[in-house]
């Protein structure tokens, strides 16, 4: 089988049917049916279908509701610290340590801060400092930090060994595992994790009963509101007493002194 | 003559091996998030299931498919020795340590990402590094395809047409090396820094237009030996003659063209991409339609053709004398009859305004599954049948076993994806570990997802079968075989259009192509450096 040597027209042709659908196309679709025909010149329009940043209507910034927090964590908060920062961080964790336990395991139901996720205490550090979350003992504690203290505080304690590695979902309560959807309950673990870590929520693994209970009573009752979008006020007011000890314990049990 | 049997052998048996292991997983996830058993306590185990799944069949069975398939369209149709067999082995082992890489971060728990892989939620940097070099084994088979073609031209006098079997044979090895590059680009410029923690945030949006130029072509990729089939294996097995060579390879040089410049479709409800690429993404999409309505003529034609050969007669009676025993005639069938269901669930997705009623809901994992799992994967089964007695030299007999797997197979795709579809507009979204079925809103619904564990069921029935059958095949009686021979068109072709000898006019429109409909969106995202969101680690 021989190729046809004077057949170079469809060499030409078809590529010239491709530029016509594609100017048709673009025509049409730039052109003819542009996003929010309605408003600003041919060039804008264009330039909006054509999906420029700069035409784009501006993202609205909500006024923050009463209580709200008001913390950006920056990326920093997020990383791993640097051996000087640890080091720096966990000089300044020895007035913590009569609460929150030499090694950040507590003995007196404040919270475990040992492998807690940087970013997450960093948070409550300045929501403490700024008022967003009330605490007679905690307000007094950060008044005087520097952000670069309670960044190296944050650091440090996600440094430290977490006590607890082992964690049982398949055993959770359904309100951890699956939620109550009917209710509008959303699993605890699509924020808090189970085997993965979610970004902006804590590990609540081994944290005290009573911390928790205390935690999502307050929630609950609006006197703690400083979760960003109301997420954990929403979930908290739709549990019975009865779901609250049962979610409590379950985080609780888990954690080392509990574990055999 | 296949001189590189090892070789190809090998490609196929690691892809069936997990192919029949993603087929299990498959069928699990059918079972647990169906109403047949309690809700799943752990749902990381179905997602880190799925991506399991979706890995091995979207990335490493087909690329395994259709690189055997190409070593031994190369041997058979250029009738030469494969040059560059160890890069050939080269390849292969590339591939083999990309997927147990891949397999095992998805195993361990640190990378349920999904195959789609979209951020900010970031895996282990192991599934990646995996993925990559699974590509890169692919590139490797990619340039072998197209230097045996080149020391074929070169044997012979100027101005011989390539076979066309191995035209469409490059041609799709030129898609996919084309469309790996887009989400290359997006693993190493974008996700591996992020992975192995050098970054933390990532723009997502870039990383989806990036991925998109991949995730559309892919398919087509993946469509392109059975395709290959239809034209090549097909009409000769089935005791007929192809109807026209020349529009086979305009088909194919078509693909080149249209599978490219059309993956924003995918991204009809992404807010960083403006209505005007996405209407041009759109009208390219519907220009996918050509090759497949030129592929549909041309086949029926050729079937028409084999009747009448066998004595059919009469406008419509000539149906009654195909050879509806032989598994060729019966897989094309099936293809067929799945093809036009999913192409027009296709032509629904492609439209900009009724992408919105079905956009990720369980139609689309409807759509993809009668498309792939049903059209495309039922002809790589014939594919396997067609070259196995050539590959091991023996018999393979059990022919009602065959056409019991294969009836199997075309069953449980409609059984399992018909009700999805019907799930999706009704709102069921895609990708849910479990199911509220106590909800009277989701009530109706349920009884779809039993239908998926059933047609899944018969499905992964029929993949066993499909194994049993090839592993019987090598202990068949040896045969001396007839030379392995492709359809030849039933009016020889005198010429080719010069353009549809070589690839030149089809790949330079290709980039042409995606630069135009995907050089300014990927320039202005880059540029913008908005939408940074921090990522989700799912090993931390």
């Amino acid at each position: 089988m021989k190729y046809l040597r004077s057949g170079r027209s469809l060499g030409t042709t078809a590529p010239l049917a491709v530029i016509v659908i594609a100017a048709a196309a673009f025509f049409m679709g730039f052109y003819v049916m542009p996003d929010g025909r309605s408003q600003g010149t041919v060039w804008q329009r264009i330039c909006r279908a054509a999906g420029f940043v700069g035409s784009r209507p501006r993202t609205v910034v909500q006024t923050a509701l009463a209580g709200h927090t008001k913390v950006v964590v920056p990326t920093a908060a997020m990383e791993v610290g640097t051996p000087r920062q640890i080091g720096h961080g966990a000089t300044l964790a020895l007035r913590c340590t009569a609460c929150h336990g030499a090694q950040g395991v507590s003995g007196a139901d404040a919270p475990n801060l040992a492998g807690q996720y940087s970013e997450v205490i960093y948070k409550q550090l300045v929501d403490f400092q700024r008022g967003d979350r009330a605490d007679a003992v905690m307000g007094a504690m950060v008044a005087t930090l520097t952000d670069q203290d309670m960044l190296d505080l944050a650091h440090y304690y996600a440094y430290l060994p977490r006590p607890e590695k082992d964690r049982p979902l398949a055993s959770a309560p359904p309100l951890v595992r699956v939620g109550d959807p009917m209710r509008n309950v959303a699993p605890c673990a699509s924020c808090h994790g189970s085997h993965d870590g979610k970004m902006g929520a804590p590990n609540l693994y081994g944290e005290p009963e009573l911390y928790l209970k205390t935690q999502l009573t307050a929630f609950a009752g609006g006197s703690r509101a400083n979760d960003i979008n109301a997420q954990m006020r929403n979930e908290a007011h739709l549990l019975t007493a009865a779901e609250i000890l049962s979610v409590t314990r379950h985080y609780a049990e888990t954690s080392a002194s509990n574990l055999d | 003559m296949i001189e590189s049997r090892r070789l190809i052998l090998a490609h196929f048996w690691l892809a069936f091996a997990v192919f029949l292991g993603a087929m299990i997983l498959g069928e699990w996830q059918m079972v647990i998030r169906s109403p047949l058993h309690a809700w799943i306590n752990v749902p990381e185990y179905y997602y880190r299931s799925v991506t399991g799944h979706g890995t091995v069949m979207a990335y490493v069975f087909p690329l395994l498919v259709a690189m055997g398939f190409g070593y031994a369209i190369t041997e058979l149709s250029l009738k030469q020795t494969l040059v560059g067999g160890r890069w050939a082995w080269a390849a292969f082992a590339l591939v083999v340590v990309g997927s147990i890489s891949a397999i095992a971060a998805v195993a361990s728990g640190t990378a349920s990402v999904l195959y789609t892989f979209y951020p900010p939620l970031i895996g282990s940097p192991f599934y990646y590094l995996g993925i990559v070099l699974v590509v890169v084994g692919s590139w490797i088979w990619v340039a072998l395809m197209a230097v045996n073609l080149h020391t074929w031209r070169r044997a012979r006098p100027r101005g011989q047409a390539v076979p066309l079997a191995m035209y469409a044979n490059v041609a799709g090895a030129a898609l996919w090396a084309w469309t790996a590059v887009g989400a290359a680009l997006e693993i190493l410029l974008q996700i591996l820094p992020v992975s192995f923690g050098l970054r933390h945030t990532i723009d997502a949006g870039l990383a989806r237009v990036l991925f998109s130029w991949t995730l559309h072509a892919i398919v087509y990729f993946w469509l392109i030996p059975a395709y290959i089939a239809f034209y090549v294996i097909v009409p000769r097995a089935i005791g007929g003659r192809l109807y026209s060579d020349v529009m086979a390879r305009l088909v194919f040089a078509l693909f080149l063209v249209f599978a490219m410049p059309i993956g924003v479709h995918h991204l009809f409800a992404d807010p960083e991409v403006g209505s005007g690429f996405k209407y041009v993404h759109s009208v390219f999409t519907a220009m996918v339609v050509i090759p497949t309505l030129l592929t549909v003529f041309t086949i029926c034609a050729s079937v028409e053709i084999a009747a009448r050969l066998r004595g059919g007669a009469g406008l419509l009676g000539w149906l009654r004398a195909l050879p509806w025993k032989n598994p060729a005639m019966l897989g094309l069938t099936f293809s067929f009859i799945m093809l036009g269901f999913g192409g027009a669930g296709g032509l629904i997705n492609m439209s900009y305004q009724l992408d919105s009623t079905v956009h990720n809901t369980q139609w689309i994992t409807g759509h993809f599954h009668l498309i792939f799992a049903g059209a495309v994967v039922v002809m790589y089964f014939i594919i396997a049948y067609d070259l196995w007695p050539h590959l091991t030299h023996r018999a393979l007999g059990q022919l009602l076993l065959i056409r019991t797997q294969l009836w199997l197979w075309f069953v449980g795709a409609l059984v399992m994806t018909i009700p999805w579809h019907l799930a999706g507009l009704l709102g069921m979204p895609r990708r849910m570990a479990y199911f509220d079925y106590s909800n009277p809103a989701i009530a109706p619904q349920a009884w779809t997802v039993v239908a998926a564990v059933v047609g899944g069921a018969m499905m992964l029935a029929s993949a066993g079968l499909f194994v049993l059958i090839l592993v019987r095949g090598h202990r068949g009686a040896s045969i001396a075989l007839p030379e392995y021979r492709f359809s030849v068109a039933i009016h020889p072709t005198a010429a080719v259009p010069k353009a549809l000898n070589g690839f030149t006019v089809w790949v330079s429109l290709m980039i042409a192509l995606t630069l135009a409909n995907y050089g300014v969106p990927i320039a202005e995202l880059m540029a913008a450096k908005t939408n940074v969101p921090p990522v989700f680690y799912d090993n931390r």
